[in-house]
């Protein structure tokens, strides 16, 4: 059965400073990953080992400077921004450490927000927000504004907003770095629920407790797979 | 993503930040005031001087001689007035020259003298009597020293007192006196605004009889009266060619309201567009502070762009979410503009006498809201196009 996410010789090169004196900053350092549908991974390494990279490139905010970087066996390397973003909304489901709900809009309306860019009607949005929000236990918090939730209650609206899309994959980028012990494990157990339910989770972390959920750990150091 | 999403998105984040979109807003709403006010203020000014021309003196010609084209300048005589007597017009000659009255011994002051037929309200409907009586046509062919005052002469002479039965001394040039005794005063006319000089109306045989300018038996223009619905443009033709015989050509001028009307047409489309274009100024700057604000929303909305695009929005989506919002804005504030120009104005209808007619022009309403929107649109397109190019990896991280 072929890869989900199939990342061949993959490099990352930027370059910074001014236009007398560049300086190249080689970010990835010709990467090779492998995640199969349903598989739980997490990445992990240092600050710098390059596995925000990594995840920029998986998640398809970003595009490699050389190597291929085949979805769900489509090669995205050659795609234009605008198919980029129409890929990213239909496979990438995204969850962040800062969560990044928009704070003037109800958790309901915060979920809605990437099927607004699917063109979606607004009853089959709220159709389908409803539900995601109740499957991550907050149908009693829909018309809550993000700043009436707790920390944990926030990042599981994060989560519901990435189910939404019913994503290829999860992407949860230090998904855990904002909140206390009880409320990691609450969006931890969650996650472990999710892959029981056969979603394929990508998790980026360098708290080792926090890997140790996923079912199969990718270390990082200086650009390279270990 | 359609339109009305992103507006609901525009009013929302507006709404999020209502002192400071309401104080952007402020400069659109003044500059569509402004521009809206200005245009119709125009409107109503022309519409309620030409109603007021319309009710005086639509249904008149005038004729005079022309001064300029010469100095022998041939006046108009009763046999004018027999030549036009087969018009459909009543034909009032009269007979304008300067003079001065006398206040007290050593003060006196220029006033207009003019000299009318007898009962001429009758024939001339812009003379309105205030009080008293005009002179009879046997009072008049008889050259009686009667005179009506209008009533700028009535201030200028005697305040507040009541004139009728008071006597005037006229001095006239070379020093020749003579005694008046007034018998009527007139109503202002509609449109002098005041502004009317003093002016005394005569008999027109005592003027000849006693004034060493007055030309025995000429006029100085006729005033024609158009009887029932007979053309003025016909009318005036045919006057033209009566008196071309006994007139050399361009010897003769011809005024009528039409003409006035169109005159004035003209000089307030040049005041509407020189009014508009100043006014427009203001929405320059208003759009100026548009695209400040709409920068300042986009640095500060980094992270909320980062987000979008991150779940998918593309750069097209999101230029299109900060110029309807842009447009948004703008058009709010023309919206508010329109409206306070519609109060102010219905307030000078109610309280300016000559402007009595309430004027909103659908036509400068849409103009009006087309330009805010454009203004919007042009001063959003920057502001767009930077929140459009941000990278979203970027924005997530930006603090």
């Amino acid at each position: 059965m072929p890869s989900l996410v199939e990342i061949r010789g993959v490099t990352k090169v930027y370059r910074t400073g001014s236009a007398q004196r560049t300086v190249e900053v080689h970010a990835l350092r010709g990467v090779d990953v492998d995640i199969a549908a349903g598989e739980f991974v997490a990445i992990m390494g240092p600050s710098g080992s390059g596995k925000s990279t990594l995840m920029h490139i998986v998640g398809l905010l970003d595009t490699p400077s050389d190597g291929s970087y085949r979805l769900a066996e489509t090669e995205v390397a050659g795609l234009t921004e605008k198919q980029l973003a129409l890929v990213r909304n239909r496979r990438i489901g995204f969850v962040f450490q800062a969560f990044f709900l928009l704070p003037r809009e109800t958790a309901l309306r915060n979920v809605e927000l990437p099927l607004v860019y699917r063109g979606l009607s607004p009853a089959d949005r709220r159709q389908r927000a409803t539900a995601a929000l109740e499957a991550v236990g907050l149908a009693d918090r829909m018309t809550h504004l993000p700043n009436e939730l707790s920390g944990g209650q926030k990042q599981r609206v994060a989560i519901a907003r990435a189910l939404v899309q019913e994503p290829d994959i999860l992407l949860a980028d230090e998904p855990t770095g904002n909140l206390d012990t009880r409320a990691s494990d609450e969006v931890l157990a969650l996650f472990d629920a999710l892959h029981v339910d056969g979603k394929t989770i990508i998790l980026v972390t360098h708290e080792p407790d926090v890997g140790a959920r996923a079912r199969r750990i990718i270390h990082m150091r200086d650009g390279s797979v270990e | 993503m359609n339109l009305f999403e992103n507006i609901r998105i525009a009013l929302e984040a507006l709404w999020g930040n209502r002192l400071r979109s309401f104080l952007a807003l402020l400069g659109i709403v003044i500059g569509v005031f402004a521009v809206t006010a200005l245009v119709s203020l125009g409107e109503m000014a022309t519409a309620g001087i030409t109603q007021n021309l319309e009710s005086v003196t639509s249904r008149t010609v005038y004729v005079e001689p022309n001064y300029h084209s010469g100095f022998d300048v041939k006046r108009l005589d009763d046999d004018d007035v027999r030549a036009l007597s087969r018009l459909p017009v009543d034909i009032l000659p009269e007979v304008m020259l300067n003079g001065e009255y006398e206040k007290k011994p050593g003060d006196r002051s220029s006033i207009t003298l003019i000299g009318t037929p007898g009962n001429a309200p009758a024939t001339d409907h812009t003379i309105k009597l205030a009080s008293g009586r005009y002179f009879t046509v046997s009072e008049a062919n008889a050259g009686a020293a009667t005179a009506i005052l209008n009533d700028r002469a009535v201030t200028e002479i005697f305040g507040t007192h009541d004139p009728l039965g008071k006597r005037i001394k006229l001095v006239y040039t070379g020093g020749i006196r003579c005694e008046v005794i007034v018998i009527g005063t007139t109503e202002p006319l509609p449109m002098s605004f005041g502004a009317s000089p003093a002016e005394v109306m005569l008999p027109t045989p005592f003027l000849w009889r006693t004034h060493p300018d007055a030309h025995l038996g000429k006029y100085e223009f006729f005033v024609l009266r158009l009887h029932g619905d007979a053309d003025i443009k016909a009318v005036q033709a045919s006057a033209e060619r009566l008196l071309a015989t006994r007139h050399s050509k361009d010897s003769l001028q011809f005024f009528n309201a039409e003409s006035l009307k169109s005159a004035l047409g003209n000089i307030t489309i040049i005041l509407q567009i020189l009014l508009g274009a100043i006014a427009s100024l203001s929405l320059l700057v208003g759009g100026i502070g548009i695209m400040n604000i709409m920068l300042v929303s986009v640095t500060e909305r980094t992270r909320e762009i980062g987000l979008r695009k991150a779940l998918g929005a593309t750069s097209e989506q999101i230029r299109a979410q900060f110029l309807i919002e842009a447009v948004v804005l703008t058009l709010l504030g023309g919206v508010f503009g329109v409206l306070l120009a519609a109060g102010v104005l219905w307030l000078v209808s109610v309280t300016v006498p000559f402007m009595h007619v309430f004027r909103l022009n659908p036509t400068t309403v849409i103009l009006a809201l087309s330009v805010s929107a454009f203004v919007g649109l042009f001063f959003g397109v920057w502001p767009a196009a930077r929140a459009a190019k941000l990278d979203p990896i970027e924005s997530l991280r930006y603090e």
